[in-house]
């Protein structure tokens, strides 16, 4: 039998708290990181970001034991993963700990602004990944998982395929991206980005926010059932159709949901949260693939308007968000929503829920064509 | 010619070779990537608009499918069957530094929306997929160094997914517009069965990457 | 105009990496997107920081590009028109 993988500990660190609790206490209230600015750097087209404070980075590590020379995206992955790591109580020094690192850009801000007493060769995402694997002692080799704003949950899959070779007892997997002028100017420069909170689903959503968030969940392999929450299945898809607008079928995120539609139990399924970035393309596209997977009735819940798209964090922070909502019986309201906007009228709310159930599946899709879905189920 | 097992194509910026047969070229660096796509692609100008990175893994993928002799798009099974998996060391640094250009000075700030897309290295399997219209997995890890044992025990765990058949799968770096290094290959479940075997291979075509 | 007409074919086959077009290939009344050039999303974006860069012009919202990227004549026409460089 194919040996169960849980998720023993977890953490999200984001403008709304330090940890999932904090964190699922204040979206559960509806607050939002989510503020508004008007220039940053050479930038001087307004935009609105959440973005975590840099002093309660840097008060969280002092607390946590976080020395050293890092830079702020290697202390976000830092302060978010020792928590998951002292929860769960493994040592991460063990060989039998797989570390899984997901960002999109990492130290990219580095390219414009070196740090002193940081090598130039940060800006690799192995290197920085390294850094992290040293402060625990883990004598891995570094892996980062790289596929855009998909990356999330597609390191959540890797580790649960790593976990089930039997080559490793735990998976630390760890997932962030910082907020620089490279990322915000590119975004702005697809005219992707809202000046306003972002409307996911909404007939009058006006484009995206960005978001930093660092999230962690530490999973394990077991040849038995316990009581937790199991990672049952996942899948990743390409639309083949186009590097960054999304497939007009959507063609990848309905094969994701149709592969872990199958170990799904459709009673079971308390919610999809989806990735609704509230961009015009993205939201049709994904009202499309549930329809065509039959998903129009189940209910469909999106975080953007709590946190913005938080890239790399995106698919672990939104999944752990996903088991707090679940065992709360909760449909969390999907910020920003009012009225239809897409073809499909999918069962999107502006309120919050209740819901029955113990499994969901966490939907996300991004540039290059890529697509990925897990499935989540708790286990009594 | 030595028996490798695996069909295999290595590119770097002054050597192109195709199952251990060395393509004869002139030019060199991102020239050299031109060449080999008029000389022996040619229909897919998008070509053009690509950067260093995925115009390398590209042109690899490309003569490798011509080298077996793959047809272009194959059944519906097929294509929901074939995943894409590349890794790289520097990912998308060369985009990254391309478009940092365009927004380091305050008095020339014109972020470039088609250098900025590119700023994602799993880009490269997009394109990859689009030209074959391959609906499976696509993924880009990114690893310190190319390492053949991490490598092949990635792949392997790929095929743990219910569709997947056959795996498109290689390594891409590239730090400098003429600057790049490629190999691809592809790989069927049963390569996987020893994945100390796959490693081994692997490092034959590593090496010859090298030579 | 006819001067203006040449720089800008010339400029939108630089920025768009149209490798294998002649700035004679590009007829001045023909859809610059759909059939054609296959130009697509991306190349309209760039199309927009190319107004900006070189003409000053800046083009808030996405959509207006639609009727400005109508064709050549129509391009260069708005460009005359608002041009502020």
């Amino acid at each position: 039998m194919a040996r169960v993988i849980r998720c023993i500990a977890d953490n999200v660190v984001s403008p709304l708290g330090t940890t999932s609790r904090a964190n699922y206490d204040k979206v559960r209230a509806g607050e939002s990181g989510l503020a508004r600015y008007e220039s940053m750097g050479n930038i001087s087209t307004p935009f609105v970001l959440s973005r975590v404070d840099r002093a309660v980075i840097d008060g969280l590590c002092a607390e946590l034991g976080i020395q050293g020379n890092y830079t702020f995206f290697e202390k976000f992955l830092l302060c978010s993963s020792v928590q998951a790591v002292r929860d769960a109580g493994i040592d991460a020094s063990s060989d039998r700990v797989l570390f899984i690192i997901s960002t999109t850009k990492g130290n990219v801000s580095l390219l414009g602004q070196p740090q002193e007493g940081v090598a130039d060769e940060r800006v690799l995402l192995a290197k920085a990944a390294r850094e992290v694997m040293q402060f625990y002692g883990n004598p891995g080799k570094p892996i980062v998982v790289c596929n855009a704003c998909i990356s999330g949950v597609c390191a959540q899959i890797e580790a649960m395929r790593a976990l089930r070779s039997g080559r490793y007892d735990y998976a630390v997997v760890i997932g962030a991206d910082e907020q620089s002028p490279f990322i915000i100017s590119g975004f702005l420069s697809f005219k992707a980005i809202s000046d306003e909170p972002c409307r996911p689903f909404d007939k009058d959503r006006k484009g995206l926010n960005l978001g930093e968030c660092a999230a962690t969940v530490v999973l394990e392999a077991s040849d038995n059932k316990k009581s937790g929450w199991e990672l049952v299945c996942g899948a990743i898809r390409n639309d083949a159709n186009h590097i960054s607008g999304p497939s007009r079928t959507g063609e990848g995120s309905y094969l994701c949901l149709m592969e872990v539609l199958k170990e799904c139990r459709r009673s079971e399924l308390a919610f999809v949260n989806v990735h609704g970035t509230a961009t015009a393309y993205n939201d049709e596209m994904e009202s499309i693939a549930l329809y065509r997977a039959g998903l129009i009735d189940v209910p469909v819940t999106g975080l953007k308007g709590y946190y913005g798209h938080t890239m790399g964090a995106a698919g672990i922070m939104e999944s752990i968000l996903s088991m707090y909502a679940v065992r709360d019986n909760t449909v969390l309201a999907t910020r920003g929503y009012s009225e239809q906007g897409t073809t499909y009228p999918v069962s999107v709310s502006g309120k919050t829920r209740e819901c029955k159930g113990s499994e969901f599946i966490k939907l996300l899709s991004g540039f290059g064509g890529s697509n990925a879905a897990l499935l989540y189920r708790f286990v009594e | 010619m030595e028996s490798r097992g695996l069909d295999f194509v290595v590119l770097n910026q002054g050597f192109v070779s195709v199952n251990g047969r060395v393509l004869e070229h002139e030019a060199e660096g991102n020239a050299l990537l031109s060449e080999l796509y008029r000389g022996h692609i040619g229909d897919w100008p998008k070509f053009f608009k690509m950067d260093t990175l995925s115009k390398a893994g590209f042109v690899a993928t490309e003569l490798l499918l011509k080298e077996i002799g793959e047809p272009r798009c194959g059944s519906e099974e097929f294509i929901r069957s074939r995943a894409i998996v590349l890794f790289g060391s520097t990912a998308s640094l060369c985009a990254d530094r391309n478009y940092q250009e365009t927004i380091q000075d305050k008095d020339n700030y014109y972020p470039s929306p088609a250098l900025f897309v590119y700023t994602l290295p799993n880009i490269v399997t997009g394109e990859i997929a689009i030209r074959n219209h391959w609906r499976g997995e696509s993924s880009f890890y990114v690893l310190e160094t190319p390492d053949v044992e991490q490598m092949a025990f990635h792949l392997a765990c790929a095929f743990q997914d219910n569709d997947t058949e056959s795996i498109l799968a290689g390594w891409v770096d590239s730090t400098m517009n003429d600057d790049f290094q490629a190999f691809m290959t592809v790989i069927r479940k049963e390569d996987v069965a020893d994945v100390d075997r796959l490693a081994a291979q692997l490092q034959l075509i590593i090496n010859d990457l090298n030579n | 105009m006819e001067e203006l007409i040449l720089k800008l074919k010339q400029e939108i086959i630089e920025v768009l990496n149209l490798e294998d077009v002649k700035p004679e290939d590009i007829d001045n009344d023909a859809p610059l997107f759909g059939e054609g050039l296959g130009l697509d999303s991306i190349d309209a974006l760039e199309l927009i920081v190319l107004m900006e860069k070189n003409y000053g012009i800046k083009l808030q919202d996405p959509a207006k590009g639609k009727e400005i990227f109508k064709s050549i004549n129509v391009m260069a026409d708005f460009i005359q028109k608002n041009r502020t460089r």
